[in-house]
């Protein structure tokens, strides 16, 4: 039980705990009221202040109920003056139609008395202003004049003497237009051109105006026709003669328009130049044709467009041979003016483009009329028989340009030679020579779509063509034969080096076997260099391509890296072809010699073997020549893939070999420096890399270069010394099986 | 190019007598669009549109070419490259379904003759119809092309088309056996060695 001591002393505590905070918040409370109080005074103060401001307020709310009242006043007062502007604006605009209305009629008066006497003193300018202020009347206005008059007779009399007078004096400036057409008198035809628009008849103007411009046109172009047909052949430019004429006319042509633009756009307005292009477009249309007929009469496109399409057409009959083909070169100039003549008419079509939108912002503010004559333009120019003719420049370019490349890869292939010391032929040459040429006359067409096809074309030409031609070779094979191989690359090489190539048929089809697989190789080279020129050829021809046209362009492009495809299986063919008759054949035989030597030496043995390392020194000495013969004639990358496949062959021969000898501590020492030598020679002499090929080669020489066999631990595992193993662990131990001194428990107990 | 999201790329080429209704099959399967007064084509149009086979994408490029005998030389050279080609004709129009055997031997002499070939009576939407069913139907079992009649108007089998079209390009494509414009496996010295393959879109 407590004691009552103890609970009292507690008790003490506890009140002396109470007590001191008591203290402390009495402390915190004495500081507040001390606060207050301070405060007290300068409330105090403010209370004053605000009392003293009691009576101003008073006054204050007294201005404001009277500026109110004022406010209320001024936009009553406001609103009365508003009323009065309204009905004086009303009658000001009364005053002023009256004014107009009586201008108009005195105007009426005037210009009907001063019509009749301008007609009859022939100022038909005069009499047109005349005219043309009347039809600037508004005519509903003046109707409604007359009813309000008295005098209606008067009036309505003069409004027909002018509409008369208009009709008149239409009459009359058609007539006078048309007899100066007839004398040739610039002078009269530019002044009656400019009363046209004067009396309201703006089209009809441009339609005599224009029927005028194109008579001339026709007769210009009729000359320029007429001296083309009978140019002599030795005449330098007889070969693009319809070419020249066809330029002729169009340069023709964008000069009327350029000189007599300013023109109708002083006394016409902007706007109508449309118009006057429709009508010039028909005489544009018959010359265009014209010249096109001529051209194919006079340069029998014709005939030979139907001997080429019987040359495709029969390439596969028996009676091919009979064809008299069309040698390409005499097709050269030819296609030459056709491309000319597309370019041309190209040109034409974005000139009168350019001309009618500039014409038609400045001119057609509505948006809709905009939309519309957009619309005709786009109409005008796809029916135009010049659009038509183009198109048929464009499909004659392009049967004579597909013909051209291709008879011409043909010859090329044909004609092939090689000249020492090339390594590739001249096919390769020629042929990229030829395709670069036709698709870069292709990009001076200007047309995307003969661009593409062309390109189409050259993929076609240079996959089927090309590409068969050397697989069709590399199909021949390398013959190894019974001479010895390099004996009889040294006897090829100086007879290429003679420039004499009749020695023995092997050495021939060894050459043609390389050369091929060289034409190959620089072939890939060629077809990326020509995309990159083409793509750079055609941004700068055509700059304004859209998406979708690039998209078209890129998708015949890509038509390009399937013929890299093609040519990299060609590649591939062919050293497949030379590791079967070239590599195997020797390498066998070489590495087999390893097992005619004994892998359990003894340590005297070893040292005797070490110092001359006749095995794998002999190998190399042989690769060496092997590689030396074949360095000489392939070109480089070929080179890498030969080596690459040589090194696969060795290696995997090798290790056949390995497998069938067995080997003691000194002979696997021997192993893995030979493996070594071997590993160090290849990679030396190649630029490619063959490390990862000898992986296998080199694990197997260090197994069986082991100690002992508990040492594998140190390279098999996740440890740090452990090696990225090729051989798996089934195999590592029937390599390690055919170390004699290891014992076959030891092998089978170690853990892979 | 650039190799986007997509897997296959196939080209798909449409030919057929002018007025026919080929760009406007094109333009309702690409953008869901019918428009009347369509203008005819010059030379080729070009156009592209991915789309879902199972799991995978297929980007198709339909090339739509002109009708027009003079655009001839330009159309013919798409042929050679085309994965699948559809012969258009108008089930309305007699004569654009007599040209077909005049079709069929320029597909013949331009494209590798492992492209798909398909078989289009379009215009089904139209009253005056003058090609039974069952005669364009006999002519592609003739000339082993599948056969389908379309209204790119309705939007009837529009759809079906060409989901079928990059369906059997797949599937072609799975077992490699895409048309190759000379694909030889050529055998050397009597030990076969078959030359690596590509898939078709690979660069």
């Amino acid at each position: 039980m407590l004691s009552p001591e103890k609970s009292y002393a507690e008790m003490q505590a506890t009140l002396q705990q109470e007590l001191e905070r008591i203290k402390l918040e009495e402390e915190v409370l004495i500081q507040e009221l001390n606060n207050c109080l301070s405060q007290k005074a300068f409330h105090g103060d403010k209370i004053k202040g605000l009392a003293k401001l009691i009576p101003t307020l008073k006054v204050i709310k007294q201005e404001a109920k009277e500026l109110v009242g004022t406010i209320n006043d001024i936009s009553n007062s406001s609103e009365k003056i508003s009323g009065k502007i309204r009905s004086l604006d009303m009658a000001r605009s009364n005053v002023e139609e009256c004014q107009h209305r009586v201008s108009d009629l005195i105007d009426l008066e005037i210009c009907s008395q001063g019509v009749q006497a301008a007609i009859l003193d022939s100022d038909y300018e005069k009499g047109a202003a005349h005219v043309h202020r009347f039809l600037s009347m508004d005519q509903s206005l003046l109707k409604r004049t007359a009813t309000d008059m008295e005098n209606v007779t008067n009036m309505m009399k003069s409004v027909r003497t002018l509409q008369d007078a208009a009709g008149q004096l239409r009459a009359i400036v058609e007539h006078k237009f048309n007899e100066a057409v007839k004398t040739e008198d610039l002078v009269s035809i530019e002044r009656f051109f400019k009363i046209f628009p004067l009396l309201g008849v703006h089209e009809e103007g441009i339609k005599e105006f224009c029927t005028y411009l194109r008579s001339k046109l026709a007769d210009a172009a009729d000359k320029n026709l007429k001296s083309a047909i009978s140019t002599p052949l030795a005449d330098k430019r007889h070969s693009i003669v319809y070419a020249d004429t066809l330029t002729l006319l169009f340069e023709g042509l964008a000069r009327i328009i350029d000189t007599h633009q300013p023109l109708l756009e002083t006394y016409y307005g902007p706007g109508r130049l449309l118009s006057a292009i429709t009508i010039l477009q028909k005489e544009c249309d018959t010359q265009t044709k014209r010249i096109l007929n001529e051209w194919s009469k006079n340069r029998q496109i014709g005939k030979k467009t139907q001997l080429i399409s019987d040359v495709s057409r029969m390439s596969n009959s028996s009676s091919f041979s009979k064809i008299e083909k069309i040698d390409p070169k005499d097709l050269d100039i030819l296609i030459g003016e056709v491309t000319l003549m597309h370019y041309r008419s190209e040109l034409y079509i974005r000139f009168i483009q350019r001309k009618v939108n500039s014409d038609m912002e400045v001119g057609v503010p509505d948006q809709e009329a905009k939309t519309l004559m957009t619309k005709n333009l786009e109409q005008l120019i796809k029916n135009s028989d010049l659009s038509q003719s183009k198109h048929e420049f464009l499909s004659h370019y392009l049967r004579l340009e597909q013909y051209f490349m291709e008879e011409s890869v043909a010859k090329a292939v044909n004609m092939d030679t090689l000249e020492a010391p090339q390594q590739t032929s001249s096919m390769v040459d020629d042929t990229f020579f030829i395709v670069r040429k036709c698709i870069r006359r292709s990009v001076s067409t200007g047309s995307l779509d003969g661009i593409c096809v062309i390109i189409n074309n050259a993929c076609r030409v240079l996959e089927n063509d090309f590409c068969d031609i050397l697989r069709g070779r590399l199909k021949q094979g390398y013959p190894s034969g019974y001479l010895d191989l390099t004996q009889a690359y040294n006897v090829l090489q100086s007879s290429i080096q003679q420039g004499r190539l009749q020695s023995g048929d092997t050495e021939q089809s060894r050459t043609a076997f390389i050369v091929a697989l060289n034409n190959a190789d620089a072939a890939i080279e060629y077809v990326d260099t020509l995309c990159d020129s083409v793509i750079k050829e055609i941004d700068q021809a055509l700059p304004k391509m859209n998406a979708n046209e690039r998209g078209k362009l890129e998708s015949c492009l890509s038509g390009l890296s399937s013929v890299t495809t093609n040519l990299r299986e060609v590649i591939e063919y062919g050293m497949q072809q030379l590791r079967a008759s070239a590599i195997k054949p020797r390498i066998n035989p070489w590495v087999d010699t390893f097992l005619n030597v004994n892998h359990q030496m003894t340590e005297d043995e070893m040292s005797a073997y070490e110092a001359g390392e006749p095995f794998v020194q002999t190998l190399i000495m042989n690769l060496d020549t092997l590689l030396q013969s074949f360095k000489e004639v392939l070109s480089s990358s070929n080179y890498d893939a030969f080596t690459a496949v040589l090194t696969a062959e060795v290696t995997q021969r090798f290790e056949k070999v390995l497998l069938k000898s067995t080997f003691n501590r000194m002979g696997g020492l021997i192993l893995d420096k030979e493996v070594r030598s071997l590993a160090g020679y290849i990679t030396t002499t190649t630029s490619w890399s063959v490390r990862d090929k000898f992986a296998r080669l080199t694990q197997i020489a260090t197994v069986l270069n082991l100690e002992q066999v508990s040492e594998i631990n140190d390279y098999w595992g996740n440890h740090d010394g452990a090696l990225t193993w090729r051989l798996t662990p089934s195999e590592l131990r029937s390599i390690m099986s055919l170390r004699t001194d290891f014992k076959i428990e030891d092998i089978r107990r170690i853990k892979l | 190019m650039i190799m986007d999201d997509y897997k296959f790329l196939f080209k798909v080429v449409l030919v057929g007598n002018a007025g026919v209704g080929k760009t406007c099959l094109v333009r309702r399967f690409t953008q869901g669009l019918f428009p009347p007064g369509q203008g005819a084509t010059i030379g080729v149009d070009f156009m592209i549109k991915t789309v879902d086979v199972g799991s995978e994408k297929v980007k198709l490029q339909i090339w739509d070419t002109a009708g027009q005998e003079r655009f001839r030389s330009i159309t013919q050279s798409y042929y050679r490259s085309a994965h699948a080609l559809i012969l258009v004709y108008d089930i309305s129009c007699q004569p654009t379904f007599d040209c077909l055997p005049d079709w069929l031997r320029e597909i013949e002499e331009y494209a590798s003759s492992k492209v798909l070939r398909v078989l289009v009576g379009n215009k089904i939407d139209r009253e005056d119809r003058e090609i039974p069913t069952v005669v364009g139907e006999e002519f592609a079992e003739r000339h082993n092309m599948y056969f389908l009649e379309t209204s790119a108007k309705e939007s009837d089998n529009v759809e079906r088309l060409f989901m079928q079209i990059a369906e059997d390009l797949m599937k072609q494509a799975r077992s490699r056996d895409l048309p190759r414009y000379d694909s030889n496996t050529t055998t050397i010295d009597g030990k076969t060695s078959t030359i690596s393959d590509f898939s078709c879109c690979s660069k």
